[in-house]
């Protein structure tokens, strides 16, 4: 016991750190968030393009993502463009990285409700006289979103908790400054589970909030 | 002047020809309706006239106009022709009410409190007042036809399609759809509808036109293409059709 209350006090001294570490890690994973569903409709929207050769690069695009490892695309921006005179902080990296894998995941996941629309529901709206973009911003794009809430909150969930991989891309987010609590109390293990009872928390929030919404957007569809 | 006259339209899909050469004119006020077997061509009639399939060759001349022509406004002579969907196609992340609105507010540009009223008036008409806060999900098929109507009527067209109107309902609800569609002819609404149904086609129309093979075959009062046509094929069609019922 005498030793959790030694840990929590150096927790308290650690405390400023950890409260930057936490802001950060909260900072990247909100930006990513946005962007990554920002990013994942307008990737979305080229996924129905009728030209064949956008929808073949939309694609590309999303398989590269999905199928390439994050951790790669952070250490070859990081590390391997300052070889071309080009340094980016680690924030940017982070941004920029997160956001390109991000984006192609949400696409996915809209694609995937999209193919589960009435598309009766779309030529009835093209009948009406809406454009093309228009049946896209009124019809598609927001019944895609009310039935991929669960899977974009899962992915908010997956930012959170993958933002802590920022950390070898020398980003101060909030699990190197744990690291940094433990190598210098040498309490590994409880350093790392306070690690993972944070996470955990912060992602019980996510999945209440997400609970709310669900029940405030998709009862009525169903 | 017909409100809309079709000439020798011809689609073809890969090469095969689903409409060959239809001919059909609409008066302003009439109720036409199109019958023939599954594959006839008579819902890509309908699509050709407001061009979601585009013709592959003829005309569709719509208040004096050829709308055939590349230069045409599709959006705008869409928005002319109400549609009504066999499967009512209500936008089901909307309210009944809100999915009135949407062409109002966003085509139309008007006020949300005009749109509302607006909207208000047609869910009136079609006495569904009650239940504009209900979304797609909580209507039966019957008043989703209803909520469809009143979206389509909210706009003002000058016509009204109905792409198989009873075929998603009970025979109750059928005759329901009968009923309304007499009370917007008495409105003076035209209407081209397209059905499999005799009893809606005998109900609420005094021309029908027979359509096989992507040609019309033959066009009519009801009662004689119904009954006793010469056209040993038609009266088999529709023997076939009045013993099945």
């Amino acid at each position: 016991m005498t030793s959790w209350i030694a840990f929590l006090q150096e927790v308290l001294l650690y405390g400023p750190q950890i409260l930057q570490g936490l802001g950060n890690t909260l900072l990247l994973a909100v930006i990513i968030t946005f962007n990554g569903l920002v990013g994942g409709i307008l990737v979305f929207y080229l996924t129905l393009s009728p030209r064949s050769v956008v929808r073949r690069l939309t694609d590309g695009y999303i398989s590269f993502f999905i199928g390439t490892p994050l951790i790669v695309l952070l250490f070859l921006m990081y590390y391997g463009l300052p070889q071309w005179g080009l340094p980016l902080s680690p924030l940017t990296v982070a941004v920029l990285g997160f956001t390109l894998n991000v984006a192609a995941y949400n696409a996915r996941y809209l694609r995937t409700a999209y193919n589960g629309l009435d598309q009766q529901e779309l030529e009835a709206a093209r009948a009406q006289g809406f454009s093309g973009l228009e049946v896209f911003r009124y019809i598609t794009l927001p019944q895609t979103l009310r039935l991929s809430v669960p899977a974009l909150t899962n992915q908010a969930i997956l930012n959170l908790k993958d933002s802590s991989v920022a950390f070898l891309i020398q980003y101060t987010e909030f699990f190197a400054e744990v690291q940094e609590l433990a190598t210098r109390t040498f309490q590994y293990f409880k350093a790392y589970l306070l690690a993972g009872l944070v996470y955990l928390l912060l992602v019980s929030i996510i999945v209440l909030a997400a609970r709310r919404l669900e029940k405030a957007i998709l009862r009525p569809m169903h | 002047m017909a409100l809309l006259e079709v000439r020798k339209l011809v689609k073809a899909f890969d090469g095969k020809a689903v409409l060959d050469g239809v001919d059909l004119d609409l008066e302003e006020g009439q109720v036409k309706v199109i019958m023939g077997p599954s594959g006839c061509g008579k819902s890509t009639l309908l699509r050709c006239i407001n061009r979601l399939t585009e013709p592959t060759s003829g005309q569709v001349i719509f208040r004096g106009e050829d709308v055939t022509r590349p230069d045409t406004d599709v959006r705008a002579l869409r928005q002319r022709i109400g549609f009504v969907f066999q499967n009512f196609a209500l936008y089901r992340h909307l309210s009944a009410l809100d999915n009135i609105k949407l062409g109002l507010r966003k085509l139309r540009a008007m006020s949300e409190q005009e749109a509302t009223s607006r909207a208000e008036h047609e869910l009136r008409r079609m006495m569904m007042q009650d239940h504009g806060a209900k979304y797609p999900a909580q209507l039966s098929g019957g008043q989703k036809q209803r909520v469809a109507i009143a979206r389509a009527l909210a706009m003002d067209p000058a016509v009204l399609f109905f792409d198989e109107p009873t075929s998603a309902l009970d025979p109750h609800m059928s005759r329901e759809v009968v009923a309304l569609i007499n009370q917007l002819y008495l409105d003076n609404v035209t209407m081209l509808c397209v059905t499999h149904d005799v009893f809606l086609a005998r109900h609420i129309s005094d021309r029908v036109l027979f359509l096989d093979h992507g040609c019309v075959r033959a066009e009519g009062d009801a009662d004689h293409l119904l009954e006793d046509h010469e056209d040993p094929h038609i009266r088999a069609f529709f023997g076939r059709e009045t013993q099945g019922q």
